[in-house]
């Protein structure tokens, strides 16, 4: 793989304006850093292109700016608090969008997924017509202060779309819970 | 950093230069420019022909945020952390402009030689 050809592929899709990496694991984390000019199928044409050239597992963010100035300012979803109950193999969990709290519940034995699906579900109850399912969500990382990295993707069926997102966690739970926000926090924004 | 090894890395950067590509030459520069200069991060915005604005940082680290508004930047090179933990333009007009142009160079050719790669793929 030739990391210098896979940017310069990537940072000549429209709009792009800055392209990183990270690879930790055997995965290639790519962000893609995207201005207003970028188009619709930015995440779906870099993904392509990531799995093109990189010879190996990668995942892709794609991080979309408003007019050059000031980023998009939308709502942001935030974590509260996530909780489980071994004896039911239940897990919940809790966001807020400003004063209003959802609450999402999955199931523990589905591992990592779990979390995944019970933070779309919390994130249904603000935007019920969510076109993104629960995908996948793997632990990348642990570093040496016991925390874990994780990346999380959903995915909208119809259009084809994956989304995905990392983020760290005290837990692994925790970090899909926040990889799975990361993921969709700058797409449902301007529905918020 | 000793002379000898601030030699042998320039050594390496006209060699990539010479036999690499031309984002992987400026990548270099920018690592040579923090091992010499500790620094422990530097960015380049550059205006590129076809391309628009493109923000390159040192050892291709993500943005994330853009907590340090690089994506808002003029064309220049910033290096820091500076007094408040961003990054500051370089106070020097000469290294600012010859890391502009290396960066500018290096997407040209880079532009072309996948121009030129894509046109001879059937």
């Amino acid at each position: 793989m030739s990391l210098d050809e896979l940017e310069l592929v990537l940072r000549t899709l429209q709009g792009v304006r800055a392209v990183g990496f990270v690879e930790s694991d055997g995965l290639l984390m790519v962000e893609i850093q995207a201005g207003a000019d970028a188009e619709e199928t930015l995440a779906r044409d870099a993904t392509l292109r990531a799995h093109e050239h990189a010879g190996m597992p990668v995942a892709v963010e794609v991080v979309r700016w408003g007019g050059g100035i000031e980023p998009v300012k939308d709502a942001r979803v935030q974590l509260v608090e996530v909780t489980t109950d071994p004896e039911a193999s239940e897990l919940t969990v809790r966001i807020a969008l400003g004063d209003a709290q959802a609450l999402g519940r999955g199931n523990m034995e589905r591992g990592l997924l779990g979390a995944v699906e019970a933070t779309v579900y919390a994130i249904r109850t603000f935007i019920p017509e969510l076109p993104f399912l629960p995908g996948w969500a793997r632990v990348v990382e642990t570093t040496p202060e016991r925390q874990f990295i994780v990346v999380a993707s959903v995915t909208e069926p119809e259009a084809r779309r994956h989304l995905r997102g990392a983020a760290e966690g005290a837990t692994p739970v925790d970090g899909a819970v926040r990889a799975t926000l990361a993921a969709l926090n700058r797409t449902i924004g301007p529905e918020l | 950093m000793s002379e000898s090894e601030q030699g042998t890395r320039q050594l390496d950067l006209a060699h990539i230069a010479r036999f690499g590509s031309g984002l992987g030459t400026v990548y270099h520069a920018l690592d040579l420019l923090l091992a010499t200069r500790g620094h422990d991060d530097a960015a380049l915005v550059v205006d590129v022909p076809a391309l628009g604005r493109q923000v390159l940082r040192a050892g291709r680290r993500p943005l994330r945020d853009d907590d340090h508004g690089l994506l808002d930047r003029e064309p220049g090179l910033y290096v820091g952390p500076a007094d408040d933990g961003g990054l500051d333009a370089v106070d020097e007009p000469l290294v600012q402009d010859l890391m502009v142009a290396l960066a500018e160079l290096g997407f040209r050719h880079d532009t072309a030689a996948l121009g030129a790669r894509d046109l001879a793929t059937p």
